[in-house]
């Protein structure tokens, strides 16, 4: 009989290997891998978008995006991942589909993402000139500030892209992928990269 | 080809999967076997502007309501489909 791991592992854990890959030198990019976040996914039942919304305000301070961008708050980010839905990415099981269960109910109906999709952080020097490779859309900061989100596609590849608070006066996007389509991507953006120089890693911190 | 979806702006066309013509109304319950004929199968091949469904399947995944010469390609107007969105109940 086969045997079974259930371990909860990172659908990246076999393609991420820690460390440099690439051109030698000052790496252009940093690719981090975040893991063990809560996501639940958001959506309004029919007519109660204007109550879901309200709910949200209640429950984090502030309203859910109702056009393409990304809230942050203290200990959460909302981010808009259609009309009328949205997704919440937390960690420490505060938000997670339990806790949020009671906020919505009537409102809208909730899924639990938390281990159906891959969290990726890209920054660096050349950040933006490798997602260029990905991307259809016009990252430049005039066009794609802090908190811009956008529901798109990279390598046919369905993903939630936003950009998140600059680090170190540079700019960070962040990207959640289907984690069956983690590993593909992965290596897609593996090999956008390389001529720059990455910095691979993974963390547990946003 | 890019289509402005009413949702997430600008986008390449490859984002985007064409469903066909969006005139067609089902008939109603009791309209007959020849107007669930003509409603299924059959369908004009319009040269010029056509009222066609669209579907951001790589972006907000909403279905869309794209005016667009068949022949030029240029698209005169996009609006979300009937029920993109529960805010849109009945729109
Ligand atoms: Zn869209």
């Amino acid at each position: 009989m086969a045997e079974f791991s259930w371990d909860v592992r990172s659908p990246l854990e076999r393609a991420l290997i820690a460390g440099p890959y690439g051109a030698q030198g000052d790496s252009g990019v940093a690719l981090t891998e975040i893991r063990n976040f809560d996501l639940v996914q958001v959506m309004a039942r029919r007519g109660k978008a204007g109550e879901m919304i309200a709910a949200a305000k209640a429950r984090f301070g502030v309203a859910a995006p109702e056009t393409p961008k990304a809230i942050g708050t203290s200990d959460a980010s909302l981010i808009w991942s259609g009309p009328d839905q949205f997704l919440v990415l937390s960690k420490g099981g505060k938000h997670s589909i339990e806790a949020l269960a009671p906020v919505f109910a009537g409102s809208a109906s909730l899924s639990d993402q938390s281990h159906a999709r891959a969290l990726i952080s890209v920054s660096g020097d050349k950040a933006r000139a490798m997602l260029a490779k990905l991307s259809s859309i016009d990252l430049h900061s005039d066009v794609f500030g802090v908190g811009a989100a956008a529901a798109t596609s990279m390598d046919h590849t369905s993903v939630t892209l936003w950009r998140g608070a600059d680090r170190n006066g540079q700019a960070v996007f962040n990207l959640l992928v289907f984690a069956t389509f983690a590993e593909s991507l992965w290596h897609t953006i593996l090999d956008s990269t390389a001529e720059y120089g990455v910095t691979i890693g993974h963390s547990e911190e946003f | 080809m890019r289509i402005t979806c009413p949702f997430c702006g600008e986008r390449e066309l490859g984002e985007f999967t064409y469903l066909g013509d969006a005139k067609p109304q089902r008939p109603s319950a009791d309209a007959g076997e020849d107007a669930v004929y003509d409603y299924v199968y059959l369908r004009d091949n319009i040269a010029g502007v056509m009222s066609e469904h669209w579907y951001h399947g790589g972006g907000c995944r909403a279905w869309l309501k794209v005016t667009r010469n068949t022949l030029t390609h240029e698209i005169s107007a996009v609006e979300a489909a009937a029920g993109a969105g529960a805010a849109k109940v009945g729109a």
